[in-house]
């Protein structure tokens, strides 16, 4: 049969070219059987001829019309290491001011879509901040500065460099001073880079300009331990937290490693019950309060009398504080020696925190507090080894520079990533007017790069596509690798210009070295040294790993005789202006980024806003609002009122509160920015101008409120300001216990109430006339921790970066149009003019009886054989009824063309694995599908039939620092997932409607002290109303 | 009815003839109804006519300029947001579905109880539903997201092998309008073919004898034709009589299949059909009040068919009343603290607005028709209808709004309220309909000129003997 010609089988019928060449052995066989059967169509049809010659008809039919099959191979050069379709990811660092944080960026074709946390890290552990997320979305901005300017003129990046060296030259010729204000930084080359610069040319002089100078800290760091810098605390070892006024949990830059040591200790189970307790002491709302288990708030100048309170129940005589605690009213005192009594009785595991714009004598306070509880030293909570790089004081230098500009020394200033124009204080902004020669280098050109201020402008690179470094607190190294070419063809980076600028001004300078890349290369070798004795293999090793341990650091001792000189603060007992860092969007750096702006407040759940929070007493005493009813207090937000201080006054929409302490107003930096691209604009107000006139941000005196009249000011929340107890009975949603009725397995209000016919494991199943679907297969599912969950939000950007969602603009949010697919509901629980939060993250809940799926008339939205209740956008035609249906609501209409209309480069951060909706479709989380499909593939490539636990897991697990949420797939009993959701906390919300959800919520446990016959009864006689 | 039982109580004698109030007025013979309904076809447009046809038509243009704009911009360009996925689209589409009801009851049911009072309103009620049946048509096709995919919501074999998926209300609502729309129109024509054969032999222009002979479709009036047409009429009374059931039926399941609390109850397929006769009859009547007036039918609509009109409203209004109140009690009763608090809500919350407005206009305002005098008062009656309209009106957007912004978990609750783009469509939906209204009533007979003259004095057979007792 082998040698069958195509002359021979002409009048047979062939398949292929394969039976052609008889490669297919029973090729022969199908035909006769073919043959055999044809003459039955002389006989007399029967039903079964007739059945027979259909049936051979339909054969034929399929034998005969096929076209030869002819595979065609593409031509397919690939680059080494790029596989069209997969993407790879690479180690590098990303930089939160002077805390590094690992990073793992996930590129494909060459283009970074996604950043992930370093594993290896040990400061994040493969988790990300929404901030460090939402960088890659900066990466992408078209308002990036493109080309270098002088004057008006667009010129080249020599050019451009030229000019400031000559300036500096001039400065030189004429024996005055170039200075360079740089952003803080934790990167050894880039410190060691200006070094050798000031050293080279001594014109030039290097200043660090964080937008927030506080030196608070490290003043009494240098006078306690002799270390002139700040350090990260471990968190996780601490039984007992008691925190006045540091919001570690949510505006620090630490506060993603915090949020991660927080839930090591705040998810208890069965065989280990204990969570650790947290006090928050503050006048604001702030992220760490809600979550805290009990909070304390008191006025802005009780704040630091009550740690002086503490102090002497717990360290004596020895007290450093003893100047203020006179200062301290009864209630502080009783709150303060309470809290005392908790830190005492966890001794060695309990910490007291001060926040860092407290004065220097507070946080020297809280260190001796701290020494005393004996948590002080080397691997304890205090640990001063593990230093911030480049933490030291500040405002020396600065007051210096503005002193020698104001002199008319300074001949040349170059702001390097900074932008004092908008962050900085008058006294600052006038003694840069001073300076003949001023040049920018940055990612945008925003208020300092504006051309009425510089007249040279020069883009830099932004941090996924430069080279650098960076040490961690726990003195890590990692190599910041680019995972691109500048978008902005030929923008060097920030360091590379300094280099060339170096070189122009003394061409000798460097000689050994070509770039900043050479420069970190050879910085490495250091610290790559341990990974091999072969550099090149060190340093690729380093690379691939992106983190390598750097030799241990010095060890301080703790000296209470340096307290002596230390002030401690002069907040008076009026009205007080309480200024933040902004959750989102930090001190505005990133405020041209629209994921951050949009990026809902964890507390206030508001977007692309600063307000005035207040609590509804300083609502009416300031004349906001006529009583302290619900609909007066509901009238007073969005009124607008200006804020007078020594500093100047500032507008601001008033948005009431609760929980705040009276006689305070809180705000945020970040907003008001007024040039350095499109989405900023119009955004909120500065805050800058109000605040201390060095740009430390504490508490300012309030000299006036005023309400303006007739001005309102529309403020874009995503959930308005409901409560558990909205007045109608209590919801059982959100369900949280006492810690102590957790030990006591009083697991009252978990189950769930519906006839039902047995178990299925911990749940119920319910009386149903169906038998219901049976997963042979995978089955996903989720849980998600409520007591861990902090409500950070970084879930809700990394979802956004993984699954291309839209931003849609403050007046889409108002309308009620944001389109995030996670959203992190807040409750109040409890007293309302105190109350506690309990943050529940909502996103599709893969309902196995899901109410959106059989409403849908052209079943767009279907249950898949896995559990997953998938959305096919193609199908979709929008009549939102599945929306409508959803109990939930966590399905999102796309209302307009939200991303499709996107400005290039922007739509090059979608990531190609998930398809961009256009308008008028339905879309909703989807469990990461497409990371389930990878993962099967790979299954599949490794001839499995299932996925591992752990081998797909969802964006937003993967971002939580908490840890919180656990993705993986019920049908394996082994799987994270199937444990963490049989254990005794677990529930499922509004499973009376037995729509069956797939995500099961761990309920909150509070480690307050609530009287089990208070709070505690009254929730379980809620819970039966289910 | 209960006046037929009553007269019939009143008359000792089963073969007698109740004594009943004349049906049409001034005794005109035959030639007289003919002549007096179809010189309005043609008689002049009138300037007057014209003018309002213009306003009517600008209406509807500025409604499909708004439809046209949120097409090609998209959903968007409403008011509707996350918790709010249907606002006055679907409100707007149950209330023309609403309207349409009378015009199926008045033919079909009421054909088939002999209730002769149905000839003088038959034919503008069920062109009116047909209308109306267009207007919720326009409005259910342009709510979608991508509109111009409606095909997709029909079974058709297709190269996507998709099927549509007929566990959705919205699916069954597509099988019951359509069916609803073709019956009403077949319907509709049927009756229409003796009277456009009239109009054939009556009208003088040529083109106008060229169109309405085709539309009558040959009819000779031959007792054969009689026969049949009467046989035909009788069948799609009788398929439309269900239908007057099963379309607002399945409208409500879109609510009740629902499990919003405020939709998922079982009241609402008898409520909703109440509440749809209710508000259909109030449209023919303002419809009715204007045409009588206008083309001064008042021989051929009669008090009486107003009074008749007016305790159908006050009988279908209490039957809504009744069901507002069982819904508040079952809310209570069920003790589902959902339910509970969707009805708190619905009465003090956001819309409790929407709410009062509907309770004033659907229950308390009928509540006048008890009394004869008012019945038979043409401003009072005027007044009302228009009251229920709105009543009706609010009463879906309280369902659809209200359920819906807040509803189980009160972190996604929200608040709606449409732009001028919605208000357009609305406006224009009125417009298409009054502009097919005044088509109608000019080129078409406005009043079933056949059937009238069967209900004229001494037009019926009769028993000899008692023939001249009542001539």
């Amino acid at each position: 049969m082998s040698d069958r010609k195509l002359n021979s089988s002409s009048t047979k019928q062939w398949k292929s070219i394969e039976h052609l060449a008889g490669s297919v052995q029973d090729s022969e066989q199908e035909f006769s059987s073919v043959q055999q059967t044809a003459p039955l169509i002389d006989s007399p049809v029967s039903r079964r001829g007739f059945m027979t010659v259909m049936s051979a008809s339909m054969a034929l039919t399929a034998v005969a019309c096929r076209r030869p099959e002819q595979k065609l191979i593409s031509s397919v050069k690939s680059h080494q290491t790029a596989i069209p379709g997969t993407s790879i990811d690479y180690a590098t660092v990303y930089s939160h001011r002077n805390v590094a944080y690992g990073a793992l960026v996930k590129s494909r074709e060459g283009r970074p879509i996604k950043v992930k946390g370093n594993e290896q890290h040990s400061t994040n552990v493969g988790t990300t901040s929404a901030e460090m997320q939402a960088s890659l979305l900066s990466l992408y901005d078209p308002d990036r500065i493109r080309r270098p300017r002088v004057n008006r003129g667009a010129t080249s990046t020599d050019n451009a460099t030229q000019k400031i060296a000559d300036g500096i030259a001039e400065a030189q010729a004429n024996g005055k001073k170039a200075i360079v204000f740089v952003s803080e930084h934790c990167s050894p080359s880039y410190s060691k880079l200006m070094g050798e610069i000031s050293t080279q040319n001594s014109t030039i002089e290097f200043v660090t300009l964080p937008s927030i100078i506080c030196d608070n800290a490290a003043v009494a760091n240098k006078a306690m331990f002799g270390l002139d810098g700040e350090f990260a605390l471990d968190l996780s070892q601490a039984k007992v937290v008691v925190s006045v006024d540091s919001d570690v949990l949510g505006t620090d830059k630490l506060a993603l490693l915090y949020t991660r040591q927080w839930a090591t200790q705040r998810s208890p189970t069965g065989t280990s019950a204990e969570i650790s307790k947290w006090i928050m002491v503050e006048s604001q709302y702030s992220l760490t309060g809600a979550n805290a288990d009990e909070r304390v708030k008191l006025h802005p100048s009780q704040l630091e009398p009550f740690l002086a309170v503490i102090e002497q129940e717990i360290v004596g005589s020895n007290a450093v504080g003893g100047s203020i605690v006179g200062a301290a009213t009864a209630e502080t005192t009783s709150q303060a020696k309470r809290a005392a009594g908790e830190l005492k009785a966890q001794s060695g595991e309990a910490v007291v925190l001060a926040g860092r714009h407290l004065s220097p004598l507070a946080n020297a306070i809280s260190l001796s507090i701290n020494n005393t509880l004996g948590c002080v030293g080397a691997g304890r909570i205090v640990d001063p080894q593990n230093e911030i790089p480049n933490s030291g004081q500040k405002s020396t230098a600065v007051s210096a520079a503005i002193e020698m500009m104001k002199s008319g020394n300074v001949h040349v200033v170059l702001f390097a990533d900074v932008n004092p124009e908008y962050s900085a204080s008058k006294e600052f902004r006038n003694a840069v007017a001073k300076v003949p020669v001023r040049a920018a280098v940055n990612l945008y050109e925003d208020e300092t790069a504006d051309a009425s201020i510089c007249s040279v402008s020069i883009p830099s690179a932004h941090w996924l596509e430069s080279w650098g470094d960076a040490i961690s607190v726990h003195g890590e190294y990692s190599i910041q690798q680019p995972l691109i070419a500048p978008l902005n063809e030929g923008v060097p980076s920030l360091q590379d210009t300094l280099i060339s600028i170096a070189k122009k001004l003394s061409p000798e300078f460097l000689a050994d070295t070509e770039n900043y890349y050479s420069y970190v290369m050879k910085n490495a070798v250091e610290y790559a040294a341990g990974l091999d004795t072969d550099a090149a293999k060190a340093w690729s090793k380093l690379l691939t790993n992106g983190v390598v341990k750097s030799a241990p650091r010095g060890s301080y001792v703790f000296n209470a005789a340096g307290t002596s000189a230390l002030e401690g603060s002069k907040t008076s007992n009026s009205m007080q202006l309480q200024i933040n860092p902004s959750i989102a969007l930090y001190d505005g750096k990133y405020a041209n980024n629209s994921w951050l702006q949009e990026l809902p407040d964890p507390v206030t759940k508001i977007t692309w806003d600063n307000v005035a929070l207040m609590s509804a007493n300083t609502a009416v005493s300031i004349g906001v609002a006529a009583t302290k009813s619900a609909k007066d207090l509901a009238k007073a937000n969005e009124k607008v009122v200006t804020i007078s201080t020594k500093n100047g006054e500032i507008n601001l929409p008033v948005y009431v509160q609760v929980g705040m302490a009276d006689n305070v107003i809180a705000t945020a930096v970040g907003y008001g920015r007024t040039a350095g691209g499109r989405v900023l604009m119009g955004v909120g107000s500065n805050c800058f101008g109000v605040a201390q006139s060095s740009n430390s941000l504490a508490f300012v005196a309030i000299s006036s409120v005023k309400v303006v009249e007739g001005a309102l000011h529309k403020i874009a929340t995503t959930q308005n300001h409901h409560t558990l107890d909205d007045g109608n009975g209590e919801r059982p949603i959100a369900k949280w216990l006492s810690a102590a009725d957790f030990k006591n397995k009083k697991f009252v209000g978990l189950e769930e109430e519906f006839p039902n016919t047995g178990n299925d494991g911990k749940y119920l199943k319910p009386l149903s006339v169906n038998p219901g679907y049976e997963y042979k297969g995978h089955r996903w599912g989720m849980t998600i921790d409520m007591s861990s969950c902090t409500g950070c939000s970084s879930c809700i950007i990394a979802c956004q970066s993984e699954n291309n969602i839209p931003t849609v603009g403050k007046e889409q949010v108002i309308l009620g149009r944001e389109m995030h697919w996670i959203r992190l509901d807040r409750y109040y629980v409890g007293d309302m003019e105190n109350p506690a939060s309990i943050m529940e993250p909502m996103l599709c809940q893969h309902c196995e009886n899901a109410s959106c799926e059989n409403v849908c008339p052209v079943a767009a939205t279907t249950h898949s054989p896995e559990g997953l209740n998938e959305m096919t956008y193609n199908r979709c035609v929008g009549t939102r009824y599945c929306l409508n249906n959803c109990a939930y609501k966590v399905r999102r209409f796309n209302f307009l063309n939200y991303d499709t209309d996107k400005r290039a480069p922007l739509d090059m951060v979608f990531n190609p694995d998930v398809t961009v909706r256009m308008r008028g479709i339905m879309e909703k989380c989807t469990f990461c599908v497409q990371r389930l499909h990878e993962a099967k593939w790979h299954a599949q490539d490794d001839g499995r039939a299932r996925i591992n636990d752990g081998e797909a897991i969802t964006a937003c697990q993967e971002a939580c620092p908490a840890g919180a949420i656990i993705f993986g797939d019920m049908n394996d009993k082994d799987s994270r997932v199937s444990k963490a959701r049989m254990g005794d906390r677990g529930f499922r919300v509004l499973s009376e409607l037995n729509v069956r959800p797939s995500i099961t919520y761990l309920a909150k446990v509070r480690n307050a002290n609530i009287t089990s016959s208070g709070v505690t009864e009254e929730h379980a006689s809620s819970d039966h109303h289910s | 009815m209960t006046e037929v039982q009553e007269q019939q109580k009143l008359h000792a004698d089963p073969h007698d003839e109740p004594v009943r109030e004349a049906l049409v007025l001034g005794s005109p013979t035959l030639r007289d109804v003919t002549a007096r309904i179809a010189s309005i076809v043609e008689s002049k447009i009138t300037a007057k006519y014209l003018l309002t046809l213009m306003v009517t038509a600008s209406m509807a243009g500025w409604g499909l300029v708004a439809l046209g704009y949120t097409i090609f911009v998209g959903i968007g360009v409403w008011g509707l947001n996350n918790p709010v996925g249907w606002g006055w689209d679907i409100t707007n589409f149950v209330f023309w579905i609403g309207i349409g009801h009378a015009g199926t009851l008045i033919s079909a049911i009421l054909y088939l109880f002999r209730q002769k009072w149905r000839t003088a309103i038959n034919r503008s009620a069920e062109a009116m539903t047909i209308f109306a049946v267009l207007c919720a048509m326009t409005m259910v096709l342009s709510h979608t997201g991508r509109p111009w995919l409606f095909y997709w919501l029909l079974p058709y074999p297709n190269q996507m092998q998709m099927w549509v998926n007929f566990r959705s209300p919205l699916m069954w609502d597509v099988f019951a309008v359509n069916t609803y729309f073709t019956v009403s129109l077949m319907f509709w024509f049927i009756g229409l073919i003796p009277d456009l054969a009239t109009l054939r032999n009556y009208v003088k222009s040529k083109i106008a004898k060229t169109v309405y002979g085709i539309l009558s479709l040959g009819w000779t009036g031959s007792n054969r034709s009689w026969h049949h047409y009467e046989i035909a009429y009788m069948i799609l009374a009788g398929i439309s009589t269900p239908l007057v059931l099963s379309v607002h039926s399945v409208v409500s399941m879109d609510f009740t299949v629902g499990i919003m609390p405020g939709w998922h109850t079982t009241i609402f397929p008898p409520y909703f059909v109440a509440g749809a006769i209710f508000s259909g009859f109030a449209m023919v009547m303002t419809l009715l009040l204007i045409v009588r007036e206008v083309l001064d039918l008042k021989q051929f609509i009669t008090l009486k068919h107003l009074d008749n009109m007016n305790r159908i409203m006050l009988a279908t209004g209490m039957m809504v009343g009744y069901a507002y109140s069982m819904e508040m009690f079952i809310a209570w009763y069920s003790g589902n603290p959902w339910e509970k608090w969707v009805f708190i809500n619905r009465a003090f919350g956001d819309y409790a607005w929407a709410y009062w407005t509907m309770v004033t206009c659907n229950v308390v305002s009928p509540q006048v028709f008890w009394f004869k005098k008012i019945r038979r008062s043409i401003p009072v009656m005027f007044v009302i209808s228009i009251f229920i309209n709105i009543g009706m009106w609010f009463e879906r957007f309280t369902i659809i709004a209200t359920s819906l912004h807040h509803d189980f978990l009160p972190a996604s609750w929200g608040y709606y309220s449409p732009t001028w783009v919605e208000i357009s469509i609305f406006v224009g939906t009125f417009g298409i309909f009054l502009t097919l209204f005044l088509l109608f009533a000019k080129f078409v007979p406005v009043i079933a000129i056949s059937e009238v003259k069967g209900i004229l004095p001494g037009s019926q057979p009769k028993h000899g003997s008692h023939t001249e007792g009542h001539a």
